[in-house]
């Protein structure tokens, strides 16, 4: 056990980082208290330099994958920060403005710090999970902290609601996976990645996995999906986000959703790609390269179902914040593709599972801009959040304006954007493993999603401003994450290539990995399948 | 010292030679400076100080300058080096994409130079040229001074930038951004004007013409490359060489007809570009651009692109049985068809632009009689010429207000100020006339003489065609002279009439400034001396010649006619057949004796039993006397300069009015251009035009609908999908066990 700790130092970090905060927030000097964003800063930057000092985790399932995640939200956990900096304290400011009493008193801006980092902190650990219990712990420490953040991010009732939304409907979804979780324990007899895969394996190459063990994955996925905002677990994304201020949602829609995808991916590596695609009952293995078919047919249609709805509900909506977070709810389809294509393929882009690690990325990074956007505007002393406020804004805010345009326009995967250069190799690796109706459908999917991308980045642009600018909050770093975020939309795609190459690294199954073990099996069965041919 | 085992030791080793020596990195200079040019001209459009100056003038002539004498600097590399030598200069690596080892599984196309005399050749007169008429325009188009001037010439260095690329590209496909990136200036310098509707109809009518032609460009080059897995010329011709023995052992059945296709597509292209049949009827609407452009892009240079492609890709062409021949004949009623055109129409600069259709037709002609030294000669003599012709025609219509009606103007030379213009436009005159011992002269003959020599399909017939219509030239040629240079003076201006001139009743004629007067005096002696050319390296027609033979454009032999004549007959001009027949051949004007070579006897065609080397210069200078003196009893005015026959006194009529109505309506005709665009318009743009309402209305109700339809359905879906978002908890519950439920159930009965 102990030698787990040469990989948990960025989670240490972040946890000691922590502490301080917690300390200094209760410090009565304000300008110590001030301290707690730097000292987050800081942390999280450190823990994402560790992170990618660090070498692969021998007993993950992916062990490149954990210093790739982690450093991937350590980075864009600094650019949330960012964003997130400040948001408590404008609310004190506010209230001090309409004379509400002593504010210092309900100042809660160290809470809110140190809820983030924890909330970061548990992202990391899904990143270093190996095993359920672990597994469920982290994801439970990445979520509880966003609830409250949601709550007390603004002060209006719409945030409480919102929180407690969000809570319930967690709890529901937590509740789901861990059914999932126990029954998979049941069905093999561990709780340890390695262990359950191996089991598997046994199971599959003894006649059937164990309905029960696949009833418990089955379960787990789904539940899971709750964090990446898949359809049936979507509901709560477009409330949630519009009723927590726009810097909470910026976070809401990395942090938990890395942490989700990080999961379905420990998830699904427990039975691998190795299965045939004919093989209906993927009770046995096949020579092909799929998923055993009931977790594709799930995947497959939680990805259909989830690219679309959230698609055609952004259409219908004219508050920014709703249609990020449906578009978000697409996104998350988007990189199911990669997880149904699987680890397939020497090249990067014909591996799935690296796509959708690149496309973490770079989602990470272009959103933060869309949302910084709004975060960073003002009308009334609410949040300017109507389609409305964007009108002209290249004019009056021309830092924003562009902002939002590069931002909307690499989300929607605008040729020599990030967001293209993400996209593409979610088709080639869907194409790659043969996943045609699935690339057509993401293909209709992202001429949807153009409609009201364009919109995003048609009104700054195109549109004459209406009235007077929108007034900027007293929050300046906002819009320098938007700037960078925007720069990272426009930069990255010359770096792009080794960010791939990274990707495609961390997408290499573990050693033990059921993926793996089950090789040489797999090779047998392609030979005896070759031999047959020839003769 | 000339050797003939230089070439010799070339074709013997032509099929073997690998890639070849690589050149001097500068070379690369010649295309890019340019390029820098016209980017310069674009931050002159910028920067606001610069742009209300003649900067972007001098910017071009300059860069231009510089790549003039680079070019020269090639030119004796070159020439200095080893006779033939052909050298790379690779920029860099622009496409290469692989998908497999094998020989055609590569698509290789670098950003590199393909230099031997041929392109050194064509760049002398396109940098020379472009130079020269840069600082023509710098004052043609001093009115325009601000942002339009920045675009001309950004457009005019651009186009010289394609120009080069075309010539100098060391494979085809770099040829075909040259290609286009000209047909795109071309497009924005007829368009220059663009408040005018004629302008904009003219650039738009030359770029569809010459997409046409460009397809069939584009559909040669991939085709050469699918069959021959290249379209690098170092690797295509090695490859092409085969086939040439094949031909010259008679056996062109062994030729594959693919083969024989490539230059039919790469045909139709040259055609576009250089105004022939029957793409030809852009280039006199071309003529709505400035008149520089005209005079570089119209005449000298870009036009000239088609003899080129066709001159580079000789090998290719002269292994099929059909393309030469069509050359030849589309290049002989081209000439006819346009001069007899020319002939009627009064304005003078679309009369040069027939005259430049016309003689283009000569160089095809050329090109199909086997001479394509013949043809590049006279590519040569006609940019000095008709550049000149152009641009005095351009300081008349500058001086002039926009005047260009020969009925309007007469006796311009004897205006104060326009001696040089007047004598610039006669030596014009006499070169396209073919008056003896002028450069237009000798080139046309070597054209005629080889209609007669060469054993084709009609091309005597074809010979005699030319022969009639360079009698035709001269005499619209001098029409325009003698109507409009000399004669009693007299001046109306055209419509365009000067905003400083105040009101239009005080029109006065400037005549030319410094720079017009400069660069036409260079011309008119460039055109004289380009004749001289003719003299040096006599023994392989000409310094033009030997540029030519040092080129792909010679390394072949062909004969032409039947099968068993094409085996034995060669080309005395090109200097290969020397080995190929290992017999040493004497030099021109000896041709006289039928020749006997390989036992086989030699189908040497004669003119009215002479030898046409021997007796084409006389029987050339027969007819174009004859020509110009017509134009002189009918034109001419009286006295010396209506040389005593000429009775013309005043601009607007003379006596070839009296002979209108007994033409009958040849003349109407004529003078309607045969009303080929009234043809045009009938069989293909009206038809097109009714299919394209039908289509429209297809696409409004049906696609359209079906599209819009499409379209609504994300909308319809989401607002049936929308009550659920209710924002109600418990709602949400529901819905997530309701799907967990439905999931299940799914995944239950589908697999399990």
């Amino acid at each position: 056990m102990i030698e787990r700790i040469a990989w948990l130092w960025p989670e240490i970090i972040l946890f000691l980082a922590t502490c301080v905060v917690m300390v200094l927030g209760v410090s009565p000097r304000l300008a110590l208290r001030r301290q707690c964003a730097f000292v987050s800063g800081l942390a999280l930057f450190l823990a994402a330099m560790v992170a990618i000092a660090t070498g692969p985790m021998a007993t993950s399932p992916w062990p490149q994958m954990v210093p790739f995640m982690k450093g991937t939200a350590g980075f864009v956990g600094l650019l949330t920060l960012l964003v997130l900096a400040g948001t408590v304290d404008r609310e004190v400011d506010r209230d001090q403005e309409l004379g509400r009493g002593f504010a210092a008193l309900r100042a809660n801006r160290a809470e809110f710090y140190a809820f983030f980092l924890f909330s970061m902190t548990g992202l990391m650990l899904c990143a270093s999970a190996d095993d359920l219990i672990w597994l469920f712990l982290a994801l439970e420490l990445t979520s509880l902290p966003t609830y409250v953040m949601v709550t007390i991010s603004t002060r209006r009732s719409r945030s409480q609601e919102a929180g407690v939304k969000y809570f319930f409907l967690g709890a529901l979804g937590a509740a789901i996976f861990l059914y999932g979780f126990s029954l998979l324990y049941m069905g093999t007899g561990s709780t340890d990645l390695g262990a359950i895969s191996t089991q598997i394996l046994a199971q599959a190459e003894g006649g059937a996995i164990n309905d029960i063990a696949m009833a418990g994955l089955v379960l787990s996925l789904i539940g899971v999906s709750f964090k990446i905002a898949a359809v049936p677990m979507h509901f709560y994304t477009a409330d949630v986000y519009q009723g927590a201020a726009a810097s909470v949602s910026a976070m809401l829609a990395f942090v938990p959703k890395a942490a989700g995808f990080i999961a379905i991916l420990l998830l699904v590596s427990t039975v691998g790609w190795q299965w045939g695609v004919a093989d209906t009952a993927g009770v046995s293995l096949g020579a092909g390269h799929s998923l055993p078919e009931p977790v594709r047919l799930l995947l497959w249609v939680m990805a259909v179902f989830t690219m679309t709805v959230g698609n055609v509900l952004a259409l219908l909506q004219r508050s920014i914040k709703r249609i990020l977070a449906y578009s978000s709810i697409a996104h998350s389809g988007y990189m199911l593709v990669g997880v149904i294509a699987g680890p397939q393929g020497a090249r990067f882009i014909d591996n799935g599972v690296a796509a959708t690690l690149f496309y973490l990325l770079s989602y990470g990074l272009m959103n933060v801009g869309a949302f910084a956007v709004v975060a960073s505007m003002e009308h009334k002393g609410e949040e300017a959040d109507d389609l409305d406020a964007l009108r002209g804004l290249c004019r009056t805010r021309p830092w924003l304006g562009w902002t939002m345009v590069i931002c909307a326009l690499s989300l929607l995967g605008f040729p020599f954007t990030l967001g293209f250069f993400a996209k593409v190799p979610l088709f080639t690796s869907g194409i790659a493993a043969g996943e045609y109706a699935l690339v057509v459908i993401l293909g209709i999917n992202s001429a949807i999603a153009a409609f009201y991308y364009l919109r995003l980045a048609a009104l700054p642009m195109l549109e004459e401003p209406v009235g007077e600018a929108p007034a900027l909050t007293r929050v300046p770093a906002r819009i320098v994450a938007g700037v960078l975020s925007a720069g990272a939309a426009l930069g990255m795609v010359l770096v792009a290539g080794f960010f791939m190459e990274r990707a495609a690294r961390a997408a290499v199954p573990g050693l033990f990995d059921g993926t793996h073990a089950s090789q040489s099996a797999t090779d047998q069965i392609a030979r005896s399948g070759e031999r047959r041919a020839d003769e | 010292m000339h050797n003939l085992a230089g070439p010799l030791s070339q074709v013997a080793s032509s099929a073997d030679v690998g890639v070849p020596a690589q050149g001097p990195a500068w070379a690369s200079l010649i295309v890019f400076l340019p390029l820098l040019a016209c980017a310069l001209c674009g931050v002159c459009a910028i920067v606001p100080a610069m742009r209300r100056t003649k900067l972007p003038a001098w910017i071009t002539v300059a860069l231009l300058g510089v790549s003039f004498v680079l070019t020269v600097l090639l030119y004796q590399d070159v020439s200095a080096g080893e006779h033939a030598k052909t050298v790379l200069v690779t920029s860099w690596e622009w496409f290469h994409l692989s998908w497999g080892d094998a020989p055609g599984q590569q698509f290789v196309a670098s950003f590199g130079f393909y230099i031997d005399s041929l392109t050194v050749l064509w760049m002398l007169f396109v940098t020379g040229l472009a130079t020269l008429i840069a600082l023509y325009a710098s004052e043609y188009m001093s009115h325009d001074v601000g942002l339009g001037y920045c675009r001309f010439f950004a457009a005019f260095s651009l186009f010289v930038f394609s120009m080069a690329c075309l010539v100098m590209g060391d494979n085809l496909l770099l040829l075909y951004l040259g290609w286009e990136g000209v047909g795109l200036c071309s497009y924005l310098l007829i368009g220059y004007f663009y408040n005018e509707a004629g302008a904009v109809a003219a650039a738009k009518k030359a770029f569809i013409m010459n997409r046409i032609g460009d397809l069939g460009l584009a559909l040669g080059i991939m085709l050469t490359f699918w069959h021959f897995g290249t379209i690098q010329y170092a690797e295509l011709f090695p490859l092409v060489a085969p086939y040439v023995e094949a031909l010259k052992a008679g056996d062109i059945g062994q030729i594959p007809l693919v083969v024989q296709a490539i230059p039919l597509l790469l045909m139709v292209g040259a055609f576009g570009k250089s105004a022939q049949l029957p793409l030809y009827v852009w280039l006199p609407d071309a003529m709505w651009g400035p008149t520089p452009v005209s005079a570089l892009i119209h005449a000298a240079t870009m036009v000239t692109a088609g003899v080129y492609l066709i001159a580079r890709t000789y090998p290719l062409f002269a292994v099929s049985e059909l393309a030469l021949p069509i050359v030849a004949w589309v290049g002989t009623l081209t000439a006819l068809l346009s001069a007899t055109i020319a002939m009627a129409q009064f304005d003078i600069k679309r009369i040069m632009a027939y005259s430049t259709v016309s003689q283009l037709g000569y160089m095809f002609a050329g090109l199909g009689f086997l001479t394509s030294t013949g043809a590049a000669f006279h590519v040569f003599t006609h940019a000095f010429f008709k550049a000149s012709l152009f641009l005095c025609c351009g300081a008349v219509m500058h001086g002039f207000a926009g005047q260009l009606d020969l009925r309007r103007l007469s006796g311009v030379s004897f205006m104060k100020g326009w001696g040089i213009v007047g004598i610039a436009m006669l030596i014009g005159c006499l070169n396209l006339a073919g008056f003896p011992l002028t450069a237009g002269f000798f080139s046309k003959d070597m054209i005629l003489a080889e209609a007669f020599v060469t054993p084709g399909p009609g091309y005597a017939l074809a010979g005699w065609i030319l022969l009639v219509t360079a009698g035709l030239t001269a005499y619209y040629t001098f029409r325009v002279f003698f109507r409009v240079f000399v004669g009693p003076q007299h001046a109306e201006p055209g419509d365009e009439v000067h905003a400083h001139d105040g009101h239009d009743a005080h029109f006065h004629p400037h005549a030319p400034g410094w720079a017009i007067n400069s660069v036409l005096a260079i011309l008119a002696v460039a055109s004289i001396l380009a004749a001289g050319t003719y003299f040096i390296e006599k023994e392989q027609h000409g310094w033009v010649g030997k540029m030519v033979h040092g080129s792909t454009a010679a390394e072949i032999v062909v004969g032409e006619g039947e099968h068993a004549v094409r085996a034995a007959a060669f080309r005395h001009d090109l200097v290969g057949e020397h080995a190929i027949h290992g017999e040493s051949h004497e030099p021109a004007g000896d041709h006289a004796t039928p020749e006997e070579a390989g036992g086989s006897s030699i189908a040497h065609g004669s003119f009215l039993g002479m030898d046409p080397h021997a007796v084409m210069y006389y029987v050339s200078s027969l007819f174009g006397i004859a020509g110009i003196l017509t134009a002189a009893y009918l034109h001419g005015p009286r006295g010396l300069f209506g040389l005593f026959i000429g009775s013309r006194t005043e601009a607007a009529t003379s006596r070839a009015d009296a002979l209108v109505p007994a033409l009958g309506p040849l003349v109407q005709w004529a003078r309607h251009k045969w009303y080929v665009d009234e043809l045009y318009d009938f069989l293909i743009v009206k038809p097109l035009w009714v299919l394209s309402h039908i289509f429209h209305l297809i696409d409004q109700l049906l696609i359209d609908g079906l599209v819009d339809l499409m379209g609504r359905l994300p909308s319809i879906g989401g607002r049936s999908i929308r009550p659920s978002q209710s924002g109600v908890l418990h709602g949400y519950a529901v819905g997530m066990a309701s799907g967990l439920a439905f999931l299940l159930l799914l995944v239950w009965l589908l697999t399990l």
